[in-house]
């Protein structure tokens, strides 16, 4: 058993990413806005493992954030291009990439989520679109990004570590 | 010769009684004049230090409350009746249930927060959920432990309401800020900035007249309908208590 957690560790660790999302810490928010924490995980898995294995957890963390609240909209063609993106760094050396260069990377893919999850939000109040609505989605957007910029060095960092030891 | 010492004192304007029968009735007929006033005010200062004290005006206050809460009584006894009537939903304080808040998402896309009463505690989806102030949300998802509240600032929120003042119902949409939109599907209505906005009682999914907000700004711009943003009473970001409504058929 013990060999079997210490070998699927790193994979282990994905089932804690929805208790940070329920646990929201305050001290890590910007305007209330909580970091991605899907795209910090996902960031070092998918570099480590690859676009297939990228694709494959960005889906299942899609479809695990989407089960955590009813809404509408959807996580999963974020997280599923945001996999395969990062996936696809892979193929660079590891030393080009710095950690600085995580916070961009995380950037980004939290900018590409959440516009995607907006873009939903936006074509299905399509008709009722008004000021606060649009007002509201550039704020969570911009602040989101930030702040998963923010944290990235640090947890990725750390992530990285678990990663490869395993 | 004559005396003009005894002529004075004899001239009636002279006589001092007289002039006390003058003032006297001028007197009486200013308080005439003023309806009483002046003895009032006068009595105001002799009656002061006697006045009831704070214990006999707790007294009064008391049974006006007992008084209060026997209509009250009685009032809710009759909606109830009504209510069932109308076949419309109630609730009562038995059928409160008390809840903490353990999950809080409120700044981001999510709109939503978790309490730490479930199915075990008789939570259904569907209940109506109050905070401090007034209605924050409805119960979307039942766990056994565990229940998650859908906030009225979701974008999927929609909820009936109505203008209390002047008897308007509308329609409460979730903007994803904190101050939802209120549609009235008419124009030239009498809404003003301060209404109150309340459940409406008409609702077949919310316990009636809950308070939900006050109207904090109009846009009267738009075509057909008449828009209003709602300042919600209940604010979900700062509430760690709830209570749910269990709906009454």
């Amino acid at each position: 058993m013990k060999k079997i957690i210490n070998k699927n560790f790193s994979l282990l660790t994905f089932l804690f990413i929805p208790f940070l999302f329920f646990g929201n810490p305050k001290f890590l928010t910007l305007m209330g806005v909580e970091p991605y924490w899907a795209i910090l995980w996902l960031f070092p898995w998918s570099y480590i493992n690859g676009p297939f294995n990228g694709f494959l957890t960005g889906l299942a963390l899609g479809i695990v954030l989407d089960s955590l609240n009813s809404d509408f909209y959807t996580h999963i063609p974020g997280l599923v291009a945001c996999g395969i993106l990062f996936g696809r760094l892979s193929s660079y050396k590891f030393d080009s990439i710095n950690i600085f260069k995580y916070g961009l990377f995380c950037a980004l893919g939290s900018l590409i989520c959440n516009f995607l999850y907006w873009g939903q939000i936006f074509f299905n109040n399509y008709s009722d679109m008004n000021i606060l609505l649009v007002s509201h989605g550039i704020k969570t957007i911009f602040a989101q990004v930030f702040i998963t910029g923010i944290l990235a060095p640090i947890v990725c960092t750390w992530l990285f570590n678990i990663f490869k030891k395993k | 010769m004559i005396d003009t010492r005894r002529i004075s004192s004899t001239r009636w304007w002279n006589k001092r009684n007289l002039w006390f029968l003058i003032l006297f009735f001028l007197t009486i007929f200013s308080v005439r004049i003023s309806k009483n006033y002046i003895y009032q005010d006068l009595y105001y200062f002799i009656s002061k230090p006697f006045w009831p004290g704070q214990f006999q005006r707790e007294i009064v206050l008391d049974s006006k409350y007992k008084e209060l809460n026997m209509k009250i009584t009685q009032l809710n006894k009759d909606n109830k009746r009504l209510r069932e009537i109308l076949t419309l939903q109630s609730s009562s304080d038995e059928s409160k249930i008390n809840a903490s808040v353990i999950s809080r998402q409120t700044g981001s896309w999510w709109k939503q927060v978790l309490l730490n009463k479930g199915k075990k505690d008789g939570v259904e989806i569907g209940d109506a959920v109050i905070g401090p102030g007034g209605l924050i949300g409805i119960i979307e998802n039942a766990s056994f432990l565990t229940s998650s509240v859908k906030l009225l600032t979701s974008t999927e929120s929609k909820v009936g309401v109505w203008n209390q003042r002047s008897n308007i119902h509308g329609l409460l949409v979730g903007q994803g800020t904190n101050s939802p939109q209120l549609i009235f599907y008419s124009k030239d209505l009498d809404v003003q900035v301060g209404d109150f906005i309340f459940s409406s009682p008409a609702s077949t999914l919310l316990p009636p007249n809950i308070p939900i907000g006050i109207i904090e700004s109009l846009d009267k711009d738009s075509q057909s309908t008449l828009i209003a943003v709602v300042q919600l009473v209940a604010r979900p970001e700062a509430i760690d208590w709830v209570q749910v409504l269990k709906i009454q058929f």
